[in-house]
This record gives structure tokens, sequence and C-alpha cells, in this order.
């Protein structure tokens, strides 16, 4: 299978072939983050960039630099520890609230409908806010739709929750979750 | 002109500090646009008075999550349409609603049309029955999940997971 992607492709493929594309999409185009600004997985990225009114080659270019991105998105669990003991940094959980009660990090927030508009309107956007879920797979899109906001010191935990214990704090339990079947 | 930080730098401005946020109370009209799921629901409410022998918006405010332009054009539009007329308010463009802000790249309008949708939804004369909902989108309409969508919904569709600590050791 031909690794790149061009015009024609639809959405569905561009997203297939670069994972992070959407992530990538919406830091700096500001397109895919909400229903609103949303695209179809059939819409091919040609007719996407048109009614953007923008340039299809600079956003192939962009896309394709998506992984690069998303590595630079994630701290590692140790860099967060080592950034806590020289002051407090903003944390925001994204799981659940079961497994928020369950554990977490201290002085981690719950993410929730109001907290983000608190967060939309009054947090600096300048400032380090770090992201976390469980295991490190959602974390990568929160951070990205914040940056689309304009937050640029928005970045995620590498690993989640799950990392952190065994990395910088076993004193946080570590846990699966078990869906009834 | 308008450039893209003096732009960011106005929404954040708007945004930060936004007019008119809220319910409110006895109101005569309420519109809403967007969809509460995906975090873009935009809802406002407005009064009227009689001025001059006119019915004009004695105030309006509005509720929004997530997108920050939609605030900030919200909280502009607001201020902007006291004491106009329905009328004159269904008569004005996205552009007009929020001008303080200037220019919006075409990548950030569907934050004003979110805002004239609710204007509009709350404005315009109600029809005397109520049409159908519509349906579900079909496959070939519906869009892909957004970035909101993948962290804010539940991984599983199982409902609520049960969870299971690990040992230590």
């Amino acid at each position: 299978m031909n690794d790149s992607i061009t015009p024609h492709d639809a959405m569905r493929r561009v997203l297939e072939i670069y994972p992070g594309a959407q992530r990538a999409l919406f830091r700096r185009f500001h397109i895919g983050g909400c229903a609103s600004c949303g695209f179809q997985p059939e819409e091919t990225l040609e007719d996407l960039c048109r009614r953007n009114n923008l340039d299809v080659a600079e956003v192939i270019r962009h896309i394709a630099s998506s992984h690069q991105q998303d590595q630079e998105l994630q701290i590692a669990p140790r860099d967060l520890a080592a950034l806590r003991q020289k002051g407090p940094v903003r944390l925001v959980d994204i799981r659940t609230r079961e497994e928020f009660e369950a554990a977490r990090i201290e002085g981690a927030v719950l993410f929730s409908q109001p907290l983000m508009q608190e967060i939309l309107g009054h947090w600096p956007r300048a400032e380090l806010v770090v992201i976390y879920d469980h295991l490190g797979r959602q974390s990568l899109d929160a951070a990205a739709f914040f940056l689309g906001h304009g937050f640029t010191q928005v970045r995620c935990l590498r690993g989640g929750l799950d990392a952190w214990s065994s990395e910088a704090d076993p004193a946080v339990p570590r846990y699966e979750l078990e869906y009834a079947t | 002109m308008n450039t893209p930080d003096d732009l960011q730098k106005r929404i954040e401005a708007a945004a930060r500090d936004p007019q008119n946020l809220g319910e409110l109370q006895g109101a005569d009209a309420v519109g809403t646009a967007g969809s509460a799921a995906c975090g873009d629901l935009i809802r406002m409410w407005i009064k009227f008075k009689e001025q001059s022998g006119k019915k004009v918006i004695d105030k309006a405010t509005f509720q929004s999550f997530g997108c920050e332009t939609a605030i900030a054009v919200a909280s502009l539009a607001t201020e902007l349409i006291r004491g106009k007329t329905a009328e004159e308010v269904l008569a004005m463009s996205p552009e007009q609603l929020a001008p303080g802000l200037g220019p919006l790249p075409p990548v950030r309008i569907h934050c004003t049309q979110l805002v004239e949708t609710a204007l509009h939804s709350a404005l315009q004369p109600q029809p005397a029955s109520k049409p159908e909902p519509s349906p579900d989108p079909s496959p070939a309409t519906a869009l892909a999940p957004s970035l909101m969508d993948k962290f804010t919904q539940p991984p599983h569709p199982a409902g609520k997971p049960k969870i299971i600590f690990k040992s230590s050791r």
C-alpha cells in the first residue's frame, strides 16, 4: 500500500495513513475539533481544503509532519515529576469520574464541560498544562484540541497514569478496566 | 489587517470576560444551535421591551460550551443587538454580529454561524406545528468523530467499566 497521500484521497484514508492527521489539522487550521468544523470520512482532502480556503499542498506537508508533532506534545512521567518538584503544574485528568476517584495524580482536576469552559475562558494560554488519561491513548487528542485553541504549552503524559505509576510514583495504584460482556 | 495573532488576542480578550453569560430568567425567546454531545452547543435567551412603538431587544444572554470563538462572538453579538428589532437582527450577516473581531478566517466562520443560527432560532416566527425531527445523518453524510468526541466519549460502548487494581508485586 502506498503510504503517501494525495489531494484526491478521502479523509478516511488520510487518517489511516497518518493517525495524527486530525490533531495536526486542528492544531494548525481549526478543522476537525468539533461537529461544526468537522469533516466527512469520504470527503476528499482537496474538497476539505477548498471549502476551508486552504492550500492543499501546504496541508499535506503539515499532515506528513504530524507524527513528529505528536512526539513533541508528550512529556515523560519522570520529566513531569521533576517539574512538579520545582513548582505546581496544572494537571487535567480526562478519565471517568470512577477512575479519577480510584487513582489519580495529586493535584489533578477532573475534566468536565464546566471545567473546559473555565480553561478556555480563564487559564493562561502560555503556562504549562499537562493532560493525562489511563494509558496515554486519548490525551494526545485532548492536547491537540487545546493547542488548537491557542494553549501553547499544553502537553500530554506519555503512557498516561499507568506509566506515571510505573515510572514516577508507585504509590499511585495501577489498574485495568473490565467491561461487562 | 487582522493577523492571526491579532485575531487570537481579540478572541481571547472577548472570551476571557464574556458579557451576558448565563440563562435569562423570564426570557421571551430562546434559541439553540449546535450539539451538546460534541461540546459546541450554544443557547441564547432574548427579552424584548417596547420602545417608541417598536418591540426591541432589551437584553440577550447566552451559554456556550467549547469553542472560544463562539463565546467571543456571542458575547459581542448580545451587546450589539440590544435595542434592535428582531427583523433588524435577522437581516444581519454573521460578520456584522461581531465587528470587533474583524474579518474571521474561513476556518473560524462556523463559530460565527453557530451564533447566527441560535439567534435565528430564537427570533424567527415559529411554525404552527412542530416539524418532525430530522432523521439521523446517513453514513454518507455523517461526520468523522471530532477530537472532542475522541477524548470525551467513553472508549467502550458497554457502559461503566469495573476497575481492577493490579497487585503491586
